[in-house]
């Protein structure tokens, strides 16, 4: 604690806080600062000291992320400056307690650890963006239902932004079950999984990167606070809150995209074929496609680079009728191998040019793949 | 110390005039130009030597070349046949010099060392190249060979049509020397206009400036770069791993546009023609990019590379029409000119979910 008494005006900023909570609450929070520097307070961090609390807010205007931590409050006030520098600064203060000053007519952040002391630039706080209120109803679930499922189907979603409906995730609440599914138009994960908790039914689609996001801040989390709004998702966990703007549009129909049958059903180790497909990738560059061809008695994975290389393994399969080549993308394939986790994998097939998918063995999740098509 | 590489540039000889030539022996020995419609808006293409002999020169209003020859036929382009000569010419050129960077249709670098390390043995290895193109394809090549691009590339030009023009080493910059800095690559118009101004009208001249007076004509890291090539220096190597090979259409208009349902109906229209072009090689192309010139003449051009290879026409379409409202909401205008086309080809094609 410093001993010195300062005098404070409305609107000052002043507040000692642990520098070890304050440099991990700025870890979370600082993920919601805006890459993109067209709109400069975007770069920053809100700070606001308020009832024995410092808060902090970041936002990009798709998604918000606030927390909180306990604070010797001299002076309530609140102040922006640019997140980056302000967290590379915290994570090396030599001292155990961090004062934050800010006079309300400065233009600067004071910041004293230990011996060091350095000030920052400030933006005015009434020109960060208005973060979405939280007064909305919210519902409780288990954490752990929702980060599985967002963790089995994300990797589908698309990082293309000229279709926005696919690069979220669709999330709906069914009586029983939660139900996540994402495409980026080439390949489609869907995920069913059974909940207790009970909730209203819910649909909408949700920013990929949002649900990512709530990965990252919910992982030790036991319960997860979920809020919908018309054109806003809010999710808190162990005090820090998350809103995402929902994704307008249509999601594809995908229960029409999966195929009622397939001509061949192969069953495969999973962690063994996701090997062989991990070698045989290195020498798909340049989205080479894996040749993958079902025999009867074995499997052969190959793949070929014009100017780089080839490489090609076989692993034995309990496969009949007529041999069956066909093309992957290495890294969808891979991405589903991963996804379907468990021991066991199913690869159902039709026809070279139609659709694969990949089960696992609850029969729960769905990672269907469309192929590429050979030359020759 | 003197470079042991030597690269060759090829140029085909007045290449599109050329095959229409081969295609057409009654048109052969005429004044000829590849190109639009004399009566609208079209522009010079290609004209052949006989039609040079008049001053026509690509670029130049086809109307022009009406005026400055009245006798010369017009030829609309027919870029199928041209890409299906280019493709013959090019296999040809890799039986002998394997190792190629193509820079367009009827260009590129050839790596001669990479045949054989003796550079004495360059020139023969160059007339061997001209001599295969002839015979597998009767089209007649320029070619320049010196020990880095630019230079090879200004040889090439020297002694058109059928010419040799080997630069012997340590001889770069005495060759370049004397000629009219214009004729330096990457001297453009207003360069020029600089240079000319200030007395700098020889590339030796661009050559000796000292680094002040560099400054004061052309700044920068271009300068520098200029005036190294003026020297002869020209660090660049092949690029022979990037497979540059694009396939396109453009349309010049007979008056300028702005209705956009009409823009959109040229560029599906060329889309179509894109994609069967695309189907004829087996390919699928990962990059579109939709060209517009306003009529001032400046030209635009909006890209967009996908995740995975599109091959078919809509798919094509769909996104050279939406290129090309982020061209002109970036540029509102007329337009006397849009053109679509298609890279980063690939042997296959990744299928989209149905």
């Amino acid at each position: 604690m410093m001993d010195t008494e300062v005098e404070t005006a409305v609107g000052d900023l002043r507040v000692t806080v642990s520098r070890d909570e304050l440099a991990q609450k700025l870890g979370i929070v600082a993920r919601g600062v805006s890459s993109r520097t067209a709109v400069q307070i975007l770069s920053g961090i809100l700070l606001r000291s308020e009832g024995g609390q410092l808060h902090l807010a970041a936002t990009d205007m798709e998604l918000s992320l606030r927390a909180s931590l306990p604070a010797n409050v001299e002076s309530e006030g609140s102040v922006v400056v640019q997140g980056k520098i302000l967290v590379d600064l915290v994570r090396q203060l030599p001292g155990n307690d961090v004062v934050i000053e800010h006079g309300a007519e400065d233009g600067v952040l004071k910041i004293t650890s230990g011996a060091s002391r350095s000030q920052i630039n400030t933006f005015a706080a009434a020109d960060f963006p208005r973060l979405p209120e939280l007064d909305v109803q919210l519902h409780s679930l288990k954490a752990g239902a929702v980060l599985e499922t967002i963790g089995r189907v994300r990797r589908a979603a698309s990082r293309d932004e000229s279709r926005p409906v696919l690069t979220g995730i669709l999330v709906r609440f069914e009586p029983g079950k939660l139900v996540m599914a994402a495409t980026d138009s080439y390949r489609l994960s869907v995920k069913e999984t059974a909940i207790e908790d009970q909730l209203p039914e819910l649909e909408a689609i949700v920013p990929a990167r949002a649900l990512e996001e709530l990965q990252r801040i919910a992982a030790g989390a036991e319960m997860l606070e979920l809020g919908v709004r018309e054109n806003q998702v809010i999710f808190g966990a162990d005090g820090v809150w998350l809103t995402t703007r929902r994704i307008d549009g249509q999601f594809p129909n995908y229960k029409q995209l999966l195929p009622d049958t397939f001509e061949h059903v192969v069953a495969l180790n999973r962690l063994e074929v996701l090997d062989v497909v991990r070698r045989t990738s290195v020498l798909a560059q340049r989205n080479s496609p894996l040749r993958l061809r079902f025999a009867e008695g074995e499997l052969v994975i190959s793949s070929q680079t014009q100017d780089v290389g080839e490489s090609r393994e076989s692993l034995p399969i309990q496969y009949v009728g007529e041999p069956l080549e066909i093309g992957f993308n290495a890294e969808f394939l891979r991405d589903g191998l991963d996804s379907v986790e468990g021991d066991e994998v199913t690869i159902n097939l039709i026809s070279p040019l139609r659709p694969g998918l990949l089960k696992g063995g609850n029969g729960d999740f769905w990672y269907l793949i469309m192929p590429i098509r050979l030359a020759g | 110390m003197v470079s042991s590489i030597v690269i060759a540039h090829l140029d085909l000889d007045a290449f599109f005039a050329a095959v229409e030539e081969l295609e057409h022996p009654e048109l052969r020995g005429k004044p000829l130009v590849v190109g639009g419609d004399p009566k609208g808006r079209g522009v010079v293409a290609t004209a052949n030597y006989a039609a040079r002999r008049f001053g026509i020169r690509s670029a130049m209003s086809s109307a022009e070349a009406l005026r400055r020859c009245p006798a010369v036929v017009f030829v609309p382009p027919h870029m199928a046949l041209y890409v299906e000569y280019s493709r013959a010419v090019w296999r040809t050129v890799r039986e002998v010099v394997p190792v190629v960077e193509q820079v367009g249709i009827d260009e590129g670098y050839l790596e001669l060392t990479s045949v054989d390390p003796d550079p004495r043995k360059a020139r023969a290895l160059a007339e061997a190249v001209q001599a295969a193109v002839r015979a597998s394809t009767s089209l007649s090549c320029s070619l320049g060979v010196a020990s880095c691009k630019v230079v090879a590339k200004v040889a090439s030009d020297r002694r058109k049509p059928g010419g040799l023009t080997v630069v012997p080493p340590g001889k770069e910059a005495a060759f370049l020397a004397p000629l009219d800095v214009r004729a330096l690559p990457g001297i453009g118009p207003r360069a020029e206009e600089r240079l000319l101004a200030s007395g700098i009208t020889t590339v030796g001249a661009l050559a000796a400036l000292d680094d002040d007076a560099l400054r004061g004509l052309i700044g920068g890291k271009v300068g520098a770069m200029l005036r190294d090539r003026a020297r002869g220096i020209d660090p660049r190597p092949l690029e022979t791993s990037v497979e540059r090979i694009s396939i396109g259409h453009e349309e010049t208009f007979e008056r300028d546009i702005t209705d956009r349902a009409v823009l959109y109906a040229e560029l599906r229209r060329m889309s179509a023609r894109v994609a069967v072009r695309l189907a004829t090689r087996g390919d699928a192309a990962r990059t579109v990019t939709t060209k517009v010139r306003y009529p001032d003449f400046s030209i635009r051009s909006r890209s967009v590379t996908l995740p995975a290879g599109i091959d078919s026409a809509d798919e094509i379409a769909e996104h050279a029409c939406s290129l090309l409202d982020r061209a002109l909401g970036d540029r509102p205008g007329a337009l006397r000119l849009v053109g679509v086309s298609v890279s980063s080809l690939e042997p296959f094609r990744q299928l989209p979910l149905a």
